[in-house]
């Protein structure tokens, strides 16, 4: 990797202060599980690396979850610096928010977990095997096209009208935090702010952007979640068992009152460059009752939109099934393709 | 010398006897080639084309040689350059105008030069400042491509650019009046893609010149005097005649992909010549997939046939398969149809050549593509016929050879139709086929799952060889040495050297001390066929023997008695004419100042070869995802005589590992816009971790009257070919290409619709 200088702030005003207003020559280290491959790979060749590790104010390294008492609103706070790991075996999050601690725990493998954060995973970069090559041009270093688009495309998105990149997303536990309703709140040069996590993400086509709408000197501080007493569930289609991406993934959440699923939310994690919400399925869920059929409506309706590309139809089939058994698990159904 | 034979009644042969360098390799003790640091000692790395074609229009070293730290710089023209021998120079002594420029580069990693320097970081920082003008080349890199064109772009040097080679063919009856006359005939394509060795540990080597006469390496190679010999021939055809010494004490794998010095162990002992220290040059995970070997892939289109009781009359297939820049076929003509008798048959194959790295041997070559091609057919041809693929495969067996029968009643050919046939029932008996076989998409269903279970057949040879020394020393404190330059390559050879002396010397395992792997020992061949077990075993019978010979010549006359009255017995020697006994230790004690030395080299009689082995899958796949999980394999597998049943058994469950990852997961993915491998890494060239792995039952067929047989390839030949059929019996459709992802199996399910 390119030689780089190592700094240490103690505070998240000092590690702002670090940071350059462009992309590139900054980059900020927590776990490492994504930006040292990239480093070794030079597709990051930051100046600076400004790690994030020895800032121990509690708001970014712990999880809060708050008295629930009932007529409050109360918000779950997650440190950017949490491990996914203490995520996926935080009891209290296991029993509101499954959709997310099914997500962790399923992430990478035991070590990615022990060394990914939150932050991390919400920041980390595309994993399209063309980006990730150096000798590559693809759209996201400078050149003039997307290699996946006419090239080796199995893992690439199947929403891709008006993306001329087509990444998905990697991030597990962005859409089953979005499904939740999760904000994230930043530190940037001029204070803190606050973001809904569905506006947080972007499909970039250029090198100075990223996956997300973070100004380059902007750090994630904490994921902000409200308890609302939401069914949630997320289920992701894998080929491999441990240390792989899943080929799809569907997150879920909704009120369930009277029998009836309201506020509905579904969003779908990798078939698109961003976390893919799935307006027409959550339309054909509202106010209904969660049914065997419903639920494979749903699915249907899920991939309206979709264009898939010349090796990965299979994943509009695999929306259909993910979103159904998110659907089932979220209402309580005993799931029948459990063995 | 009274003809030596295994002994009647084994004390150790054919136990679970645990690895001696067990303890050594779980704590890390052992060291690896990889783990070898010399005093002084220069990292190198290689720099490699970017292009799957290109031709070198100028290479700029200057920045480079500048470089922080950089000791040395070598170029693969250079090494490649030995017209200089002529006016007396090493072909690096010659600029690269003249040994590189105008070189042309075939494949994605094809080698350029290596720099070494005085850190790794120094080293990769100064192959980022080599600049290189590149002529883009056309190139091919997917076999369909190649099979449409023909005559495309070369692949290597010289004039010959055809892309597609005839790779034989034969026929044998009549296939054409077979096919008319078959009451059952069915047509299918089934194909393995390319794949890579993976070697836990990567290829390379420590270089390091005692003095200009003599080098030593420590390399990671499955073949230690041959890479020796290679590297001194190789030295000598620059001038430099030298002495070379390969140390190969533990190995972390090699599959075949380890018989040489290759390029980068010229590399490294070039630079460390030049450089004057020594230099250590390991590939990374990305040099391994795209230059370090791989397995051809194989497609087949099979037309099988037969009667609607089960007996196959004819077997096509049309078949191509890629080496990459290589020449050896994933298909072997010979051997097709795999394992069956099958009187009508016509087979062609054609050689797909690719711009991408070359094909080497691997753990049974062409075996696993031969079987997956023949027995997905078999199974197919099974289904139509309506009959229990089990029941085929029995019918179809090649019967035992008559002449073999009475001339050598031991051998393969004498055994086969007895072997398969016992092996078969222990497969049914473990797998409880009879219970679980359904006809095809009609089995157990848990919701979306769908249960399936397939078998298929393998062989394999495994003979022993002449040429490996095996030296015991006795020494008077009664320790044992054994020596032989033979290597471990994760196989557990070290303990089998030991299991055979000590049984031999009434000893226990562990109180040997074994040295292998090391080229100044002696001669030993490379472990290639399954060969090293037989080659090894029977010589130290027989060294360890001469050794008690010479033991008992030697100390019988001071103790007043006559060798030939002398039993050993375990841990202790009888004297017959006296009944007077002494403990080894005692007996030993007698030498004094002496030590004995017994040499053995391999005789015939104690090993053999060819072995049959069935394997089982049980599978359940999720019909809406595509998802496949392996519930059970049952792999039976014969070697002859068992040396140590505990390290078979971890033979036959890494064997089983290896097939798992061919039938679920691996998959060398070259893209035809760049030319560039997009998944040289272990997250998108998947294999299997922990959770992926099925319950993997393994049964030892002993046949101790066989005398040795090597155990190291079989074993992984038809796990495969064993998932496919299972998941056909599950799904009532074939799958007809592996790796069997979910996109695979989805396809495979709604074409039926
Ligand atoms: C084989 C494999 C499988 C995986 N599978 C999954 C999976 O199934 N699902 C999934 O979601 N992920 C998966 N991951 C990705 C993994 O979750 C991420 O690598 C990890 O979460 C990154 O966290 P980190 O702390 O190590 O980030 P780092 O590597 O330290 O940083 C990653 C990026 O985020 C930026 N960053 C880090 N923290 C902040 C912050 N607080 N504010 C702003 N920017 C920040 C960094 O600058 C960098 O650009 C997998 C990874 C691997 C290697």
């Amino acid at each position: 990797m390119k030689n780089f200088t190592y700094y240490r702030p103690l505070s998240l005003e000092a590690a702002v202060a670090l940071l350059d207003n462009r992309w590139g020559t900054t980059e900020l280290l927590a776990g490492g599980t994504d930006l040292l491959d990239l480093q070794k790979e030079y597709i990051a060749q930051p100046d600076k690396v400004v790690s994030l590790t020895f800032i121990q104010d509690p708001v970014f390294t712990r999880i809060e979850v708050p008295q629930i008492l009932p007529g409050t609103k109360p918000t779950v706070s997650i440190g950017a610096a949490v491990k996914i790991a203490d995520i996926a075996e935080h009891a209290e999050l296991k029993n509101l928010f499954p959709a997310l601690t099914d997500a962790a725990a399923q992430v990478g493998g035991p070590q990615i977990r022990n060394m990914g954060t939150l932050g991390g995973n919400l920041c980390q970069r595309n994993r399209c095997w063309y980006f990730r090559d150096e000798h590559v041009l693809c759209l996201l270093k400078g050149g003039r096209r997307c290699f996946a688009s006419d090239g080796e495309n199995r893992y690439h998105a199947i929403f891709t009208k008006g993306h001329p990149c087509v990444i998905v997303h990697p991030s597990t536990l962005a859409p089953a935090l979005i499904a939740l309703g999760a904000s994230v709140e930043v530190v940037g040069p001029s204070g803190k702010r606050t973001i809904e996590l569905n506006k947080f993400f972007q499909a970039p086509t250029k090198p100075d952007q990223r996956e997300h709408v973070l100004a380059p000197n902007e750090i994630v501080v904490r994921v902000l979640i409200p308890v609302e007493g939401l069914r949630n569930a997320s289920y992701e289609v894998r080929h491999k068992q441990s240390y792989d991406w899943p080929l799809a993934q569907a997150a879920v959440a909704f009120r369930l009152s009277g029998g009836k699923a309201t506020n509905v939310r579904i969003v779908l994690g990798h078939v698109a460059p961003i976390p893919h919400v799935a307006t027409e399925a959550q339309k054909v869920v509202e106010g209904q009752t969660i049914t065997r059929e419903l639920a494979e409506q749903a699915g249907e309706a899920a991939t309206v939109g979709a264009a898939p590309l010349s090796q990965n139809a299979y994943k509009v089939h695999l929306v259909k099934v993910a979103v159904k058994r998110a659907l089932l698990l979220a209402s309580g159904a005993q799931p029948d393709w459990a063995i | 010398m009274a003809e030596i034979k295994w002994p009647e009644k084994r004390r150790l042969i054919g136990t679970k006897v645990p690895r001696l360098d067990g303890p050594d390799k779980a704590t890390g003790r052992a060291r690896y080639s990889q783990d070898i640091n010399r005093p002084g000692m220069l990292h190198a790395l290689i720099l490699r084309s970017p292009y799957a074609h290109c031709r070198i229009k100028s290479l700029d070293l200057s920045q480079a040689q500048k470089a922080p730290g950089v000791r040395a710089i070598v170029t693969v023209g250079q090494v490649n350059y030995t017209a200089g021998r002529k006016e007396g120079k090493p072909g690096w002594e010659f600029p690269v105008s003249v040994t590189d420029v105008g070189r042309e580069l075939f494949y994605h990693g094809d080698e350029i030069l290596a720099i070494a320097a005085d850190t790794e970081e120094h080293a990769r920082d100064a192959l980022r400042l080599v600049k290189i003008e590149y002529e883009q080349l056309p190139f091919i890199v997917k076999e369909e491509t190649a099979l449409q064109k023909r005559l495309g772009p070369s692949t290597v040097p010289g004039k010959d650019a055809s892309n597609v080679l005839a790779g034989g063919s034969r026929t044998e009856g009549d296939p054409d009046g077979a096919k008319k006359a078959a009451e059952v005939l069915v047509k299918g394509t089934y194909g393995v893609p390319v794949i890579t060795h993976c070697c836990l540990e990567t290829h390379g080597l420590v270089a390091e010149w005692e003095s200009p006469k003599s080098l030593t390496i420590w390399c990671t190679t499955q073949a230690v005097p041959g890479t020796a010999g290679q590297l001194q021939g190789f030295l000598a055809g620059h001038g430099i005649t030298c002495s070379v010494r390969c140390i190969t004490h533990h190995m972390g794998g090699g599959y075949g992909s380890k018989f040489g010095p290759d390029i980068q162990g010229q590399l490294a002992a070039v630079l460390a010549l030049v450089a004057k220290a020594p230099v250590k040059l390991f590939l990374d995970r990305d040099e391994e997939h795209l230059a370090a070997g791989n397995r051809p892939s194989a497609t087949a289109t099979v037309t099988i046939g037969g009667s609607r009781n089960g007996t196959i009359s004819v077997f096509e297939a049309a078949s191509y398969g890629t080496p990459g820049v290589g020449r050896a076929a994933g298909v072997n003509i010979g051997i097709l149809p795999y394992v069956y008798e099958v009187r009508n048959v016509r087979i062609s194959t054609d050689i797909v050549r690719l711009n991408h790295g070359a094909a080497r041997a691997m753990r049974a070559p062409a075996h696993p593509q031969n079987c997956f091609i023949t027995e997905c057919a078999v199974d197919d041809f099974a289904n139509a016929a309506g009959l229990d693929p089990m029941e085929v495969r029995l019918k179809n067996l090649p019967q035992n050879d008559p002449a073999a029968v009475t001339k050598i009643p031991t051998s393969f050919p004498a055994l086969r139709n007895t072997i398969y046939t016992d092996e078969i029932r222990i497969a049914a008996e473990l797998s409880q086929w009879k219970k679980k076989w359904h006809p095809p998409g009609k089995g157990p269903t848990k919701g979306p799952w769908k249960h399936g279970i397939g078998m298929a057949l393998h062989t394999w040879g495994g003979a022993g060889r002449a040429d490996n020394d095996v030296f015991v020393t006795i020494s008077s404190d009664g320790s044992v040495l054994v020596q032989c330059s033979t290597q471990d390559l994760g196989t557990g050879e070290r303990t089998v050297l030991a299991i055979v002396v000590a049984e031999a010397l009434g000893l226990d395992p562990k109180d040997l001390t074994v040295v292998i792997g090391e080229s100044q020992i002696g001669r030993s061949t490379g472990s290639g066929g399954s060969t090293t077990a037989p080659g090894t075993a029977p010589a130290a019978l027989v060294a360890a023997i001469n050794a008690r010979d010479e033991l008992f010549r030697k100390v019988a006359p001071k103790l007043g008695l006559k060798p030939d009255d002398l039993v050993l017995e375990p841990n202790k020697i009888t004297d017959k004419a006296s009944g007077k006994t002494f403990t080894w230790r005692q007996f030993c004690a007698r030498l004094g100042v002496d030590t004995v030395r017994g040499q053995g080299n391999w005789i015939p009689g104690l090993s053999n070869l060819g072995v049959g082995g069935v394997q089982v899958a049980e599978v359940w796949v999720d019909t809406e995802t595509g998802v496949v999980r392996l519930d059970k394999i049952v792999a039976v597998q014969d070697c002859g005589m068992v040396i140590n049943k505990l390290a078979c058994e971890s033979q036959v469950a890494g064997g089983v590992i290896m097939g798992i990852n061919l039938a679920m997961f691996e998959e060398m993915i070259v893209d035809e816009q760049t030319g560039r491998m997009v998944n040289p890494d272990f997250e998108f060239y998947k294999l299997g971790g922990m959770l992926d792995m099925p319950e993997i039952i393994v049964h030892m067929h002993d046949m101790p009257e066989r005398g040795v047989i090597g155990i190291g390839e079989p074993p992984t030949i038809s796990t495969a070919a064993a998932i496919g059929n299972a998941i056909c019996n599950a799904l009532g459709v074939r799958v007809p290409r592996t790796p069997f992802s979910p996109d695979r199996v989805l396809a495979a399910l709604h074409a039926r619709k």
